[in-house]
């Protein structure tokens, strides 16, 4: 497929509150891009990836990854994606290397091939010692790895990280910033969710900045049930991925 | 490997690796009940002419067809939904359907598994044995899949499943105590024998005295299969849209 591995038109997603995090969004991300969508919290960063991930439908607009339409096509697309969401999900009843072979026996793969990624996945990510360690005794940033080998495990087109390295030290910081870029030589698209302005720059082709509400852009008061609503309101194509910890990348 | 066995094997994985509780679930608690009611109050008076523990043991193969469902259900959907699990279950390139099918149809196979322990359990503490297997196994399925759906229902009607784990207690009580389980609906006189036909225990349990002995007074096959079925097809769409909205609600 030649065209544009995400594509999203004109979407809005609003809440039966009322409340609308995401109006008005629309973006596209090329194959073997990596696009960085930056925030502040309550941005719509999230409400945007469960978009994407097909866990949310718009209320307006419409969205196809790698040409399937999110509406009509999500299981299609959930075969295409590896996705590291905001909050933890491993599964507390298993261990790590547990949580990996169900990953991939739930994705689809033969057991065997399961295993033999999850054996794959545990030592680069230092995670052999632990591999029947109960998830629910690992560090935080012990689980953001076992999560990240989650959405590598299947080799996806697509890799979506909601905030992967937020609350992680320096070091594990650096290291999920250099699996990102090793995945993105080898296999093509990421959509990187951040708010770190430095982590973006390091590793995204372009940015993209939602800002909460359509309002606070025009500078006026939030009128009485009138929603926030946020969009993408900057595209940065000129940065370039640089490095992860000095170097070139 | 298909996505409903995957999931099969996590689900009794996951109970086998607490085995200790397990074992007091599915052996310890109905042989403690099999061996005071059955053995022990049983073998003290007699129930509509026939011995009381041949009257009881059905009703408590009910209560563990019963407790297989809401064991497995609830130890899947409570800690997928604060542990988020249920995020990553739903990325899985599957439907929402083909999820609710893995949990219901464990939930069944757990319901006959533990059926078949304290079958065993009936046979070994007090000589009884199904006159009809088919019988048994028929109402078994059938009862097990009602309960899998009622658990469903229960956890994911109410705002939280929390809230859901308080109600089942206000469900199961009754299900359990006036559901003709420790006693045959024969024993029973109006307005109770009316109740107790609001409660589809009562059709399991008289069921499967039927399939136990058909000798025993129970109620007609045909209206505990009409029983059992309708109050299963009843709560199917109801299932199915609780896990929908529930689910729903959890992405939100």
């Amino acid at each position: 497929m030649n065209g544009p591995v995400i594509e999203v038109a004109d979407v809005a997603f609003s809440y039966p509150t009322g409340t609308m995090p995401v109006s008005g969004l629309s973006f596209t991300v090329g194959r073997g891009e990596v696009f960085g969508l930056l925030g502040p919290n309550g941005a719509g960063k999230t409400t945007t990836i469960k978009l994407l991930t097909t866990l949310l439908r718009p209320t307006r607009g419409r969205i196809r990854i790698a040409g399937l339409d999110t509406r009509r096509e999500a299981v299609a697309i959930k075969g295409k994606l590896g996705v590291v969401p905001q909050d933890n999900n491993l599964d507390p009843a298993l261990d790590v290397k547990g949580n990996l072979v169900f990953h991939g026996l739930f994705h689809g793969l033969g057991k065997r091939e399961a295993v033999r990624r999850a054996e794959q996945w545990l030592e680069p990510l230092g995670l052999r010692e632990k591999a029947r360690e109960p998830v629910m005794r690992l560090s935080g940033g012990t689980k953001r790895k076992v999560m990240l080998a989650k959405a590598f495990l299947t080799e996806p087109d697509l890799l979506i990280l909601d905030e992967p390295t937020s609350g992680l030290d320096q070091e594990t910081r650096s290291f999920i910033w250099q699996q990102i870029v090793q995945h993105c030589r080898s296999h093509g698209t990421v959509l990187l969710s951040t708010h770190y302005p430095e982590e973006a720059k390091r590793l995204c082709d372009r940015v993209g900045v939602l800002r909460v509400g359509r309002l606070e852009e025009t500078d006026q008061p939030a009128g009485e049930g009138i929603p926030a609503a946020g969009k993408i309101v900057a595209l940065t194509p000129e940065l370039r991925r640089t490095s992860t910890s000095g170097g070139t990348v | 490997m298909n996505f409903v066995l995957a999931m099969l094997i996590r689900d009794f994985g996951a109970d086998i690796r607490a085995l200790r509780f397990a074992m007091i679930r599915l052996v310890i608690q109905p042989a403690v009940y099999l061996f005071v009611f059955g053995h022990v109050v049983g073998g003290m008076f007699s129930a509509g002419g026939s011995h009381y523990a041949e009257t009881m043991a059905p009703g408590i193969v009910a209560i563990a067809i019963m407790s297989g469902p809401v064991t497995l259900i609830a130890s899947s959907i409570l800690p997928g939904y604060y542990y988020r699990t249920l995020e990553g279950w739903l990325l899985a390139p599957v439907s929402l359907r083909l999820l609710l099918i893995s949990k219901v149809l464990g939930g069944v196979l757990y319901g006959m598994v533990s059926g078949a322990v304290v079958v065993g359990l009936v046979w070994l503490l007090l000589g009884f044995a199904p006159a009809s297997l088919s019988l048994l196994l028929a109402i078994g399925v059938t009862a097990a899949l009602f309960f899998s759906l009622l658990m469903l229902v229960v956890l994911c009607l109410p705002r939280t499943p929390d809230k859901g784990q308080e109600a089942f207690s206000f469900v199961l009580m009754p299900l359990t105590f006036f559901g003709c389980t420790f006693y045959s609906h024969s024993m029973l006189e109006a307005p109770y024998s009316q109740l107790a036909l609001m409660l589809p225990t009562t059709y399991v349990s008289e069921g499967l005295r039927a399939a136990y002995n058909p000798s025993l007074p129970h109620l007609p096959l045909e209206q505990v299969m009409l029983g059992i079925g309708v109050s299963t097809l009843l709560l199917l769409p109801i299932a199915e849209w609780a896990f929908r909205r529930r689910l729903r609600d959890f992405l939100w």
